[in-house]
């Protein structure tokens, strides 16, 4: 499991998040659409996982784990930032 | 095995039997684009699955099928025979292993080995020296000015992102390369993982990721369908770029693009970067001409100055920021405001003249998001349930029909009782509304097992193919009425009879191209699968243009295998004679071969499909071809039966057996032989008596009333039945015979009746002498 919720009910994205991730985070964040995410434990984001939180409109808190993402899609998924 | 396995097993079926399809299509109607880009498609998700699943060998076996077919839809391979077997024979592999994989839940042993093999035998139709492919020629390849919409958006991003791209930039490099990546929207089910492309782009510049279309509200989005569209600009080698999306060439559009935008990247374009710039100047300008009016305000001048000379540095208007500054300077020396206000409106002069021509693109027709090169599929949507489920449903369904027939009996017992009474009448009308809506219910759910013969007939052209090959002969297959629907549990059990029908379609039917030739046809036989609903029927036929079935011939095979006496050989019209073929034993093929005719093939159909509530017939004309058709009920699940009395106890006939029910005065019963028997249309028909079969006692018959007896047709017999009375006709669910009654003869099952008995259905085939 690499989607979790900590004490304070804030998402985590933990470790290499895979496709079948998006599932739950989609259902935790259709539960709760003001969530938190901390996604700065996150080794490896898949598209899918990445695609929820752009869809959601979530700014996850902190760099995200994923130096790849961090560098490139981060602070915050972006969407059409730029038009 | 877990739910992600599973679903690996039956998806990797279905596209096994996709590829093959494909393959087979492919090779007799030459290379259509479409066809490669299915079996290229089919064996990449294929790859991609046995990754999520860890089949390692599986995986690397099919790398080098597809590394093949990127070769064959690239143009550097011509496709052969041999390649076409290799990558059937690789799919064959495939399929051992998924059998084997849904067995234990691993490859076996030696799967390394057989997949090494696999992989060598694939790789030796690809040029020597040639590690990978060159980019495939299929790829949307565009340099300079490349897709305008495109082009303009690279403008757009590199201008607003500049500063962070020219940092990241060693050296102006001579070309950049544009990436636009929209993955088909079932690309996971795939494997894919688009980030993980984008990921492996070199020399990475700017990256944007945007939904495709807008999103749907959280609560309605499928996680599972990719909305994205990517898009990358990086200063690495096209070629390169290509490469790492060689596998999904449909879904992206790289194009090469001078670096000149980002030089003058300000020069071609508007963003919010240098509306923000001006808004800055303007600001400066506005408080300028405040200062200017009242006060000495030598500090506003100042830092008016420095903030629109760091607004225009960002801006990369360099020779314009040189400008202000030194005005600013000079402002500040002689306590002046006036030459800085002088030349910011000069720079935003000359700023809305650089703007114009980079406005023009952007009011143009930019009508919603673009599509790049995805061919517009729409996801077809399945959801699968497993058939136990399906199977528990329908028995549900059957129990209800059972409670149902019960109130039934109730009903009329209501009835009886307290006829007349609008309690009764209540009692009667809720009946009749149960009645209707459980006939739709079991209906719909009826429907559920309804499947295309699709599933079907799609094995056959992979058959067919290798038998034609190892007979020598030219075999085209037609298929007809594919969608006709049928219940799965009928067309699970054509698959076996339909093998044997075309095996000896192809082995007896068929000639060989020689002798074909010789009787004025063309050298390429066909032979038609068709299926087509006839009333509440399905018809299933395998005909041949071949040589057909010469009643001569049958006549002497009968008589050397004693099929039946020779006077009544003889006797025999010609279309009862060809019927034959359908008697155990009997094998029209001279010598015995591999592909068919070792004697069980027509037998053995015929039992197969009586077996389902099916009849056999044949139709032939020699020297034009056989045609063999299959009479199918629709469905199992429901039979109709007959309520039979005999001996005081009720027994089932299936309907499909009965032809007529009759009453048959003394006068016209005969003794023939051993048995009674009577004269029915110019036919003989033996009597049986269900009490005497089923050792009850006869009765107290008087010698001069008319004896009831049930005409009864099955498994090419004729008989009538003679029982004690009819009760009434039902549609039940038959259940087999289970536990100890397993192994009772004569029996098709059992059914509950309304009253809570259960009620004995007769199998007419052991009944019948």
């Amino acid at each position: 499991m690499t989607v979790g919720h900590d004490p304070t009910g804030t998402v985590l994205l933990d470790g290499v998040c895979a496709v079948e991730d998006a599932e739950p985070l989609l259902q935790m964040l259709q539960a709760n659409p003001a969530a938190t995410v901390d996604w700065t434990g996150c080794r490896k984001l898949h598209t899918a996982v990445f695609q929820v939180l752009l869809a959601a409109g979530i700014t996850p808190v902190g760099p995200c784990g994923d130096p790849w993402v961090a560098q490139w899609l981060g602070p915050k998924p972006r969407q059409g930032e730029l038009g | 095995m877990s739910a992600l396995q599973e679903q690996f097993v039956t998806e990797a079926r279905d596209l096994i039997r996709q590829a093959t399809d494909d393959l087979i299509a492919l090779e007799r109607a030459g290379t259509s684009p479409e066809r490669l880009d299915g079996v290229f498609r089919a064996f990449h998700t294929l790859k991609g699955s046995a990754g999520v699943v860890e089949l390692p060998a599986m995986s690397m076996m099919l790398h080098a099928a597809e590394d093949l077919l990127v070769g064959v839809r690239g143009g550097t391979l011509r496709a052969n025979a041999e390649i076409f077997d290799a990558a059937l024979a690789c799919l064959d592999q495939v399929s051992h292993w998924v059998d084997d994989f849904e067995a234990g839940g691993s490859l076996p042993a030696q799967a390394g080995a057989d997949g090494r093999a696999m992989a060598e035998r694939l790789r030796s139709f690809l040029p020597a020296v040639e590690a990978r492919p060159p980019a495939p020629a299929g790829q949307n390849v565009a340099v300079g000015g490349g897709d305008d919409e495109l082009s303009e958006w690279a403008t757009r991003l590199l201008a607003a992102d500049r500063d962070r791209i020219m940092s990241r930039l060693p050296e102006q490099p001579s070309m950049l390369t544009v990436v636009s990546y929209e993955p088909i929207a079932g690309c996971f089910y795939n494997g894919d993982d688009p980030l993980q492309l984008m990921r492996q782009i070199p020399e990475l510049l700017d990256i944007e990721v945007q939904p495709r279309e807008a999103f749907l509200p959280l609560a309605e989005i499928d996680p599972y369908a990719c909305n994205l569209r990517l898009r990358a600009i990086s200063a690495g080698d096209r070629d390169m770029i290509a490469d790492i999306f060689r596998l999904v060439p449909d879904q992206v559009n790289i194009f090469a693009m001078p670096p000149g935008v980002l030089v003058t990247a300000p020069a071609g374009a508007e963003s919010a970067n240098q509306t923000l710039i001006r808004k800055v100047i303007e600001a400066q300008c506005e408080l300028l001409r405040v200062a200017n009016r009242g006060d000495d305000f030598t500090g506003c001048t100042g830092a008016a100055a420095r903030v629109a000379t760091n607004a225009l540095r960002h801006g990369r208007h360099l020779q314009l920021a040189e400008t202000v500054a030194r005005a600013g300077a000079l402002a500040v020396a002689q306590h002046d405001a006036g030459p800085v206000l002088a030349t910011l409106e000069r720079v935003l002069a000359e700023l809305a003249v650089e703007r114009s021509p980079g406005i023009a693109p952007q009011v143009g027709d930019r009508s919603g998001d673009m599509i790049v090169d995805v061919a517009d599929r729409p996801t077809e949507r399945v959801l699968r349930v497993s058939e136990t489920k399906i199977e528990a449903l329908v028995n549900l369904a059957g129990e209800l029909l059972v409670a149902k027939n019960a109130l039934t009996h109730t009903a009329r017992r209501v009835e009886q009782e307290f006829g007349g009474s609008d309690a009764v009448r209540s009692v009667q009308h809720d009946r009749d509304t149960l009645d209707r809506l459980l006939t739709e219910l079991h209906g719909t759910i009826l429907q559920l097992r309804m499947v295309p013969m699709t599933q079907l007939f799609q094995s056959f052209p992979r058959l067919m193919r290798d038998i034609a090959r190892q007979l020598g002969k030219n075999v085209a297959l037609v298929t007809r009425g594919e969608t006709t629907e049928a219940d799965k549990a009928i067309v699970d059990r054509l698959f076996e009879p339909m093998v044997h029908l075309v095996r000896n379609a192809l082995d007896h039917g068929v000639e060989n191209p020689v002798q074909r030739r010789a009787a004025g046809k063309p050298e390429a036989a066909t032979i038609t699968i068709a299926a087509f609903r006839v009333a509440d029927r399905l018809m299933v036929e395998v005909a041949d243009d071949g040589r057909g079935i010469d009643p001569e011939v049958i006549r002497r095979k009968a008589s050397e295998r004693r099929i039946l006496p020779a006077e009544d050989l003889a006797a025999l019209p010609d279309d009862r004679v060809v019927d034959l073929v359908f008697a155990a034993g009997f094998s029209t093929a001279s010598a015995v071969s591999d592909i068919s005719g070792r004697g069980i093939g027509m037998d053995v159909v015929r039992a197969a499909i009586e077996q389902i509530g099916g009849r056999v017939s044949l139709e032939t004309r020699v020297g034009v071809g056989t045609t063999v058709r299959l009479d199918l009920p629709m469905a199992i699940a429901m039979s109709r039966i007959m309520v039979v009395e005999t001996g005081g106890q009720l027994f089932g006939i299936a309907m499909d057996a009965v032809s007529e029910a009759l009453r048959v005065t003394p006068d016209r019963i005969r003794r023939i032989k051993n048995n009674l028997g009577f004269v029915l249309r110019d036919r003989v028909v033996p009597i049986v008596s269900l009490a005497e079969r089923m050792n009850l006692p006869g009765g107290a018959r008087d010698a001069t009333s008319a004896r009831l007896l049930v005409v009864l047709e099955a498994a090419g017999r004729i008989a009538a039945l003679e029982i004690d009375a009819i009760r009434d006709r039902l549609d039940v669910v038959l259940k087999p015979m289970h536990g100890l009654l397993a192994g009772a003869r004569g029996y098709a099952g059992t059914t509950l009746l309304g009253n809570g008995e259960v009620l004995l259905v007769l199998d007419m085939r052991e009944i019948l002498p």
